[in-house]
């Protein structure tokens, strides 16, 4: 029998696969897409319309499992969707976090929506300061494909001028909370901003989608599909195409390549039967999430590529980065004591944040380079979290808590690392994960650059809250450990010099024509912004090129 | 407000509590007191609650803990909520603190003996109160008491996560996670952004 050979074989569905595929297929090719996972079904694994007394463990999570540290978002409503079979190790020295959505859509079937996207002061950061080098392309090139993946998803914001922050097109913004008037006001005295958040989640229905019903808790999953995730609003355009055949619990293990060492398809290890199986097609395109992509590339050894496919430059699994996050301030709002509760938790942390303000005149006007964001959050929660500092027991402190309930707020930091030579992720030389592929080892300590932005950001939020009238009552003792933000980047940088990067301005590996790179892996740097509505606009721009390179006859359709 | 709240998932969710009924901690007490699930299926009446971890000396000691912290007062406390199931259930899984609870436990129970000549238990309730404050009140602490505080805090806490989770925790709150709306909630108090004249208005 003949070996079916497909177009292009796409490793992950999150949402630089996703985008991908759908692209991909809506252009005629024929794309088989692997997924690690299974499908989730929104009626039965997504259990955020439950309230905690109908969970086993109340929503907290069974206490065993919790000590192991998987990450906020991989709980008791969601973990059946997240990886717990493949484990990971860490450096000596390195603390690591590495929640992986397994499930078809990968992270984004939960993740935290704030959409913004990297302007030209990110893409030109080295040319302002002199760290590592500029981008290889400038903002006006990538603009509008944000434009246009704005449009396929819907991102709720306002145009707001801001240096760091270009404007996009928008559906209505989420409406301001009463802490947010209160905050907007305190940021107004110390003279930082405090503006609606760019957030990916409907206040209009759009597209097709509905608009949000604002419950809340959009991290444990939205079974109408009310904030983008791949399973909604891309793989079912793909599926339409009748183009793709998406093979679910299908672990990559490496990319073959033939006698030139260009790839000729993906090994992959279907978990249901525990056996290795290989996949075919002219091009390939990995989007496993940025430090999965790089354990993939690395263990793709061959005579070839000795150290892994395309790695001649020796920078695969390199310039690892990651988002600073912590609480840099936390406290209450006198104001709202002893009032009515009122919804404020129906968008998590996204109604509001800080966009960059640091450095934006002078790229050197602070002790540190670049810049960092703020997400100001508080008000009405699920669980009163601040109940534990109050003093006392008894009838006082149970009306204190129903007080004090609508009051407290808190400041998030999101800080980009800078990359360093000490930063990376190799394969362990000793650990293999259960199926025998060795696991990832991640080096990765906080730079003197990013702590000094926890540092500042203290001292801001403080500012703001005591400027709004709130009372400061303390702030993270430490940043939260490495990975918790899950917005890793940097393993297959992109770069127009071969010998420096993985990829080129496209995302295509230098060495491995084709051989494409399709997720937060190919960011030169990490910036102060998320990282999904980037990876979707850059694997958009990707997918693009790939297609062109079709059409150029570079590769040859089926 | 704009929106509409509509509880959410209503049925499932008591179709989904009464599957549950056998196994779920903290059932046993809080579905009789919440006044709004009037389906008669649900009236049955569940067997006694047997610990999983805490002994039967030990139980009713958590019990009278948990209503000490959050305590019926005009609405239900700790003890319609069942927080001494949930507490037991909680650390019949966890076994970082079983030790610390258990040890705890025999500390206050000695402690209780030593000053007032009889178990915990069997004080009356102002006697257990003033053995607590200096545990749980920092203007009464007295030196060399830094075990009972931790023991305390570490009671308290997970009373405040048992009651807080428990359908009785969220009316105390009036909790919205319970609800839908139609559009992004607002602020009601457009006149008054920095909310300087709230207290006045609404006490």
């Amino acid at each position: 029998m003949a070996k079916q050979i497909y177009d292009v074989i796409v490793i992950g569905t999150g949402a630089g696969g996703g985008m991908a595929i759908k692209t991909l297929c809506e252009a005629g090719l024929k794309v088989c897409a692997l997924n690690a996972g299974r499908r989730l079904d929104p009626e039965k694994d997504f259990r955020y319309h439950r309230m905690p007394w109908d969970m086993k463990f109340r929503g907290l999570d069974d206490p065993k499992r919790l000590s192991q540290s998987f990450g906020y978002m991989d709980n008791e409503y969601t973990k059946a969707a997240w990886d717990h079979e493949i484990p990971f190790t860490v450096a000596p020295g390195t603390k690591w976090m590495w929640p992986r959505c397994n499930a078809v859509g990968g992270k984004t079937n939960f993740w935290g929506r704030s959409s913004a996207r990297f302007g030209e002061i990110d893409f030109r950061a080295a040319s302002l300061d002199g760290y590592d080098v500029d981008w290889p392309l400038p903002y006006e090139e990538i603009s509008p494909f944000y434009t246009r993946v704005e449009k396929m998803i819907g991102v709720a914001s306002t145009v707001q001028n801001r240096p760091s922050n270009p404007d996009g097109s928008y559906l209505p913004p989420f409406n301001f909370r009463c802490l947010d008037f209160i905050l907007e006001a305190g940021c107004k005295k110390v003279g930082v901003p405090y503006l609606p958040d760019r957030c990916a989640q409907l206040t209009q229905p759009h597209e097709g989608h509905p608009a949000c019903h604002f419950c809340g808790e959009c991290t444990t999953g939205c079974d109408v599909g009310a904030f983008f995730s791949t399973p909604y609003f891309l793989l079912p355009k793909a599926e339409a195409t009748k183009n793709l055949e998406l093979l679910t619990n299908a672990l990559a293990k490496n990319v073959l390549v033939d006698e030139n060492g260009h790839a000729t398809g993906v090994a992959y290890i279907d978990r249901k039967t525990r056996q290795e199986v290989e996949v075919y097609g002219r091009a390939v395109v990995v989007a496993a999430s940025c430090l999965e992509s790089a354990r993939i590339m690395l263990n793709s050894k061959s005579r070839q590529w000795p150290n892994g496919i395309a790695n001649s430059s020796g920078q695969l699994g390199r310039n690892l980065c990651d988002h600073l996050y912590g609480e840099s301030a936390r406290g209450y709002l006198p104001q709202l004591v002893g009032q009515p509760s009122f919804p404020d938790h129906v968008a998590d942390s996204t109604i509001a944040w800080m966009p960059r303000w640091q450095n934006l005149k002078d790229p050197h006007e602070e002790k540190f380079i670049r810049g960092y964001s703020i997400y100001p959050d508080g008000g009405c929660s699920e669980f009163p979290w601040f109940a534990n500092e109050l003093d006392g027991f008894g009838s006082s402190f149970k009306r204190e808590i129903k007080r004090r309930y609508p009051a407290p707020v808190s400041f998030g930091i999101q800080a980009p690392s800078l990359r360093s030579d000490t930063n990376f992720v190799d394969l362990d030389p000793e650990v293999k994960d259960p199926y025998g592929m060795p696991v990832a080892r991640m080096h990765f300590e906080w730079d003197e650059n990013v702590l000094k932005m926890w540092e500042h950001s203290k001292q801001v939020c403080a500012e703001v809250l005591r400027a709004a009238g709130g009372v400061l009552e303390g702030s993270g003792e430490a940043p939260e450990i490495p990975g918790w933000s899950l917005h890793e980047t940097g393993t297959c940088r992109m770069g127009n010099d071969p010998k420096n990067f993985v990829t080129n301005r496209f995302g295509q590996t230098h060495d491995v024509p084709n051989l494409y790179v399709c997720d937060a892996s190919v960011f030169l740097s990490c910036t102060d912004k998320t990282t999904t509505i980037s990876i979707l606009a850059f694997s958009l721009r990707t997918s693009e090129h790939l297609i062109e390179n079709f059409r150029r006859g570079e590769h040859k359709a089926a | 407000m704009a929106g509409q709240g509509i509880q959410r998932r209503e049925v499932l969710r008591i179709l989904g509590t009464a599957a549950a009924a056998a196994h779920f901690p903290g059932f046993s007490k809080w579905t009789f007191a919440c006044g709004h699930i009037g389906n008669a299926a649900l009236q049955i009446k569940p067997a006694e609650y047997r610990p999983q971890f805490f002994t039967a000396a030990e139980f009713p000691m958590v019990e009278r803990l948990t209503e000490i912290i959050i305590p019926s007062d005009g609405t239900p406390g700790a003890k319609e909520a069942g927080v001494a199931e949930f507490i037991d259930f909680m650390v019949a899984n966890d076994p970082d603190v079983k030790y610390g609870l258990r040890t705890g436990l025999a500390w206050l129970n000695a402690h209780a003996e030593q000053t007032d000549g009889k178990p915990f238990v069997e004080l009356t309730p102002e006697q257990q109160t003033s053995l607590l404050e200096p545990l749980g009140f920092k203007d009464k602490e007295r030196p060399g008491a830094e075990a009972g505080r931790h023991f305390f805090r570490m009671m308290r806490k997970y009373t405040v996560a048992g009651f807080y989770t428990s359908e009785i925790g969220y009316k105390e709150l009036d909790n919205p996670a319970l609800k839908f709306y139609a559009e992004s909630p607002k602020c009601p108090h457009p006149g008054d952004p920095e909310h300087a004249d709230l207290s006045s208005a609404h006490s």
